[in-house]
């Protein structure tokens, strides 16, 4: 059996050529899959807010713009090459609307424009996407083929 | 003392805010119990301050289908009070009230969904009825929100909220039996950090 590898809230994981790279029900979250096809590199980012704040107690992985530098700096340590990394997202559904809550608004939907900017900014492709709405998805990648599968409650499995 | 992080909180003021939460807790019991017309009663409430993961840990797994009653509290204290109900806390609610248990949890009927969502609505109003009267704090609640999703997704919006900053959530819990059945269903309490301080100056704690 293929091994699985579980990605946390303000987590990232990164496999090469085997292995199953997974996160669990992504409500306003956002999912990132970066993926090098030609040397089968893959990496796995859920980030949960859209910028860092003033002061950080240290976990990049929780804000997009942090977040995805960072997997970028160690998945381009790994091999990756800009060029040929393709990206995938998926998440930033609005599981509840707030009027209050730290003047967030609607979480998922600023989480996936930043998302989108972070990543134009570095250069890099978005290939598919699967956000909004109102349910929760989990993403999970193939580090052997790059095939990422989003699976939600009540709904066939789509592959992006 | 001001808290600045819900880590930093001594033995006193976690005491106080378990204290709260046995009230709270107590007096939706209460409620509950009335509505359902069976003995409701409440385990001893937890206070925890967790890192994210270990926060969903706690609560189960992510891709556990639940429902979820949101509310949003403003004013004194700001924060989110949840009520999330396993399919099967939500069939015994249902079949004492409408007489049969849902057909399909992922698509409720309307009758249903409001059913739940007035329980919700009544459990989470009389628990911040009892805290706010003891604690003499205004706190102003949202219309409350219902969805059914995994409990991943559920969790996504607090975390996210009270995670801005902080590495950790704070969450006051309390889990009701009804005629003594364990059946699971959490009800979390998650003020910000700034409505602690307001709580423990209420009180008379320095």
């Amino acid at each position: 059996m293929t091994k699985k590898i579980s990605v946390g809230i303000a987590d990232m994981k990164i496999a090469r050529r085997e292995g199953i790279v997974i996160t669990y029900a992504l409500g306003s979250c956002i999912g990132i899959t970066f993926y090098d096809p030609m040397i089968k590199l893959t990496a796995l980012l859920h980030i949960m807010l859209p910028e860092q704040s003033k002061i950080n107690d240290g976990n990049v992985y929780k804000f997009a713009d942090s977040g995805i530098r960072e997997t970028l700096r160690k998945f381009y340590a790994f091999g990756g090459m800009r060029g040929r990394t393709v990206c995938k997202i998926a998440g930033g559904a609005q599981m509840f609307q707030m009027k209050g809550g730290n003047g967030l608004g609607d979480i998922g939907k600023r989480n996936t424009q930043m998302v989108k900017k972070i990543l134009a900014a570095e250069g890099l492709r978005i290939v598919a996407e699967d956000t909004g709405s109102t349910y929760a998805r989990t993403m999970q990648i193939d580090a052997a083929t790059g095939q990422v599968i989003i699976h939600s409650a009540g709904r066939p499995d789509r592959t992006l | 003392m001001t808290i600045n992080k819900y880590e930093e909180m001594n033995e006193m003021e976690l005491d106080i805010l378990k204290e709260i939460g046995s009230i709270g807790g107590g007096n939706a019991a209460t409620a509950l119990s009335s509505m359902l017309n069976a003995k409701v009663t409440m385990k001893v409430p937890e206070v925890k301050i967790m890192e994210f993961n270990e926060a969903m840990e706690h609560l189960g797994h992510p891709e556990d289908l639940v429902a979820a009653i949101f509310v949003e509290m403003s004013a004194d204290i700001e924060g989110i009070m949840l009520f999330i109900l396993t399919k099967e806390f939500s069939d015994e609610v249902l079949t004492r009230i409408l007489g049969k248990e849902c057909a399909e949890f992922l698509e409720l009927g309307e009758i249903e969904s409001s059913v739940l969502t007035e329980i919700g609505n009544i459990v989470i109003s009389s628990y911040i009825t009892a805290m706010s009267s003891l604690t003499n704090v205004d706190v102003d609640l949202s219309v409350p929100q219902f969805t059914v999703n995994m409990l991943g997704g559920v969790m996504s919006l607090p975390i996210a909220v009270m995670g801005v900053d902080s590495d950790r959530i704070m969450m006051i819990t309390g889990e009701f039996k009804i005629d003594g059945k364990e059946l699971d269903s959490d009800m979390l309490l998650l003020p910000d950090v700034k409505s602690l301080n307001v709580l423990m100056k209420k009180l008379g704690v320095e």
